[in-house]
């Protein structure tokens, strides 16, 4: 039987085209969106609700999306985004676990001890209100935070967080509560703990001096080493709970009341404190939510650590294209973190790779971060690291899809003596440097060096909280690269 | 099934395998730090693969019956076609990989050109490919390039 006839082939090669055709066109609507959202590098808020948009647009084409209520299935969505991020090269991410979740509050604790005061005098710049103001003011939601007074115990503040925000002189109008004699850090950052509800942020704006009751003729030394096994009982209770202190300085006018009882007048910079409490979780999901972008850099920090930061696994993607490469080499496509066919420059004997990593969750500045000195590299072949924060000249149509989500690229540049190579990279969380320069064991004159920029007892306190989290901190973050030539 | 039957079976699970295996075929010559990324990423390979395969098939289809002329059924009559066809697609794929490319602002213009010289040997074999699978029911062209 003669099957073939003379347009058979011609049919076939219609069909054949047709059906090529149909699947390369078969992408719908809302696995387009997404991935051109990856591409474009447009993973943002307002590109996810675009996206909820198509499914709430034909609920029924997209049902595998839509709850029972008719709500966005915002797990099923998540899935789908990051497993289109994951068939893309690189592979991305797009965290959208925030977008629409409860709401966070705040409560503002306003220390009100006598060392308080003369932060706020109608004389100096008024930097400690001003402070506390914009915490109010850049947290969502802020206008309906509780405010409290702290000295020896928590008292609520008897006004509203719009008269807060407006008093001019807010140690007068809040004269006579509590005991402005002495502040209790166990009372207070216990209370603290227990208040908070989950999604609560706390605050609390301080001087961080320790000055308990009954402290007449004990030793500094003495008083140091309670104030350190203070602080680590307390937070050793509360190991869910993170703290972000950050040291800020303002003009101080009045009297100030050193350990020694021998009080005097003191006029120019002294630090004080706003110390952020919450659950890691949190902050975890602040740092993520650029709506509190401001809030956790507040205007005016001089020096800020968090303590209890787990540690997070770095986002980080090869970038193919970059000024400081040097040599050939080639992603793997099946193994992250593995570089393959290694050639160095051939004039130099050099490979250099550079990596774009994502330290925004870190919430480090950029000294900390650019120092390599803070990263411990270690590499059979000795290769250096070089970290660059990226500039928005940086991000190109050829590099947006790597730089895309991305804070700093690191260049590693060595030599490749051996066929294979395993760099591993760890940035350390290490005691902060500035709280030992921040602290002072002497408060008895203003004239004693430092006096502006330090403050009694402060290395011993914090190095109490840190203890207490210190079996959860040794690394901010770690990476490990693979290279094969 | 005849030895007809088999060629043009044969011819299309090649194209059809070509096109599932694009990415590799392709990447298998040619590779492009970014620029190889950004056509898997824009599924360039795809649209690529399609309008060589098309060509090729078009442009053997188009010689052996549209033309089908006894006056140009010679191998270097042939010959021209597979030349012009391997010219063309890839000048049409550079075109619409220059589009997108643009489109999404990515800047990898000598990237493109050596891929298309790429495109254009494999163009050339799916024109050969597509010969050898359709030539058997010319009615004047069947013993091109080689006699049957």
């Amino acid at each position: 039987m003669k099957i073939f006839s003379r347009f058979t082939p011609l049919l076939v090669m219609g069909m054949l085209a047709i059906t090529i055709a149909l699947s390369g066109c078969g992408k719908d609507a809302l696995q387009k969106a997404v991935k051109d959202a990856f591409i474009k590098g447009d993973t943002t808020e307002t590109t996810y609700q675009a996206i909820c948009d198509i499914i709430t647009g034909n609920p029924e084409k997209y049902s595998a999306y839509v709850d029972a209520d008719g709500n966005i299935n915002t797990d099923a969505l998540d899935e789908m985004i990051n497993e289109v991020g994951q068939s893309l090269r690189p592979p991305m991410t797009w965290n959208t676990k925030n977008y629409g979740q409860r709401a966070l509050s705040l409560s503002i604790y306003f220390e009100r001890s006598g060392s308080m005061v003369p932060y706020d005098q109608a004389s100096g710049a008024g930097q400690l209100k001003k402070a506390v103001n914009d915490l109010i003011n850049f947290f969502p939601g802020g206008e309906n935070a509780s405010i409290n007074i702290v000295n020896d115990n928590i008292y609520p503040y008897s006004g509203t967080v719009e008269s807060f925000l407006q008093d001019r002189d807010i140690y007068a109008s809040t004269k006579g509560i509590g005991d402005a004699s002495y502040t209790d850090f166990k009372v207070i950052f216990d209370k603290i703990f227990q208040a908070q509800k989950p999604g609560n942020v706390a605050v609390l704006i301080t001087d961080l001096i320790y000055s308990p009751k009954n402290t007449a003729g004990v030793s500094v030394s003495k008083i140091f080493n309670e104030e350190n096994s203070l602080a680590t009982s307390i937070f050793t209770k509360y190991k869910g709970k993170s703290i972000i202190v950050n040291q800020l300085r303002g003009d101080y006018d009045g009297m100030y009341y050193p350990y020694n009882g021998n009080s005097f007048h003191y006029k120019g910079l002294r630090p004080f404190y706003a110390i952020i409490i919450a659950d890691a979780s949190t902050i975890d999901r602040m740092v993520k939510d650029t709506r509190f972008t401001n809030f956790l850099n507040l205007q005016g920090t001089v020096n800020t650590y968090r303590f209890n930061q787990a540690h997070t696994t770095l986002d980080y993607k090869l970038v193919p294209v970059w000024k400081n490469n040097a040599g050939r080499f080639r992603e793997s496509r099946d193994q992250k973190g593995l570089i393959t066919n290694c050639e160095p420059d051939r004039e130099t004997g050099i490979i250099a790779f550079s990596v774009a990593v994502n330290f925004g969750g870190l919430q480090k500045d950029e000294a900390f971060l650019s120092n390599p000195s803070n990263f411990t590299i270690q590499s059979q072949n000795g290769f250096t690291m070089k970290v660059e924060k990226i500039m928005p000249t940086d991000i190109t149509g050829n590099t947006k899809t790597y730089l895309d989500g991305m804070t700093h690229v690191i260049t590693f540049t060595g030599k490749m003596n051996t066929a294979k190579e395993e760099i591993n990279v760890n940035l350390r969380n290490d005691f902060p440097a500035w709280i030992a320069q921040s602290t002072s064991d002497d408060d008895s004159s203003a004239s004693t060096a430092g006096f502006a920029n330090t403050t009694f007892g402060l290395e011993r306190f914090l190095r109490g909280i840190y203890d207490a989290f210190s079996a959860s901190q040794a690394n901010y973050t770690s990476m490990t690269i693979k290279l094969e030539k | 099934m005849d030895k007809k039957g088999i060629y043009l079976i044969t011819g299309i699970v090649v194209t059809v395998l070509f096109w599932i295996f694009r990415v590799e075929v392709y990447e298998g010559l040619y590779q492009a730090p970014g620029y190889s990324d950004a056509m898997y990423n824009t599924g360039i390979y795809g649209i690529v693969g399609i309008i060589s395969a098309a060509m090729a098939w078009g442009a053997a289809a188009i010689f052996y019956y549209a033309i089908n002329s006894v006056r140009f059924a010679r191998w270097w009559h042939w010959l021209s076609i597979l030349a012009i066809v391997s010219i063309l697609a890839p000048i049409v794929c550079y075109c619409v990989n220059s589009s997108i490319f643009n489109s999404e602002n990515y800047s990898y213009a000598a990237e493109m050109v050596s891929f298309e010289g790429v495109n254009m040997i494999f163009t050339a074999v799916l024109y050969v490919v597509a010969s050898y699978s359709i030539r058997w029911w010319s009615s004047n062209c069947r013993h091109t390039p080689f006699p049957q």
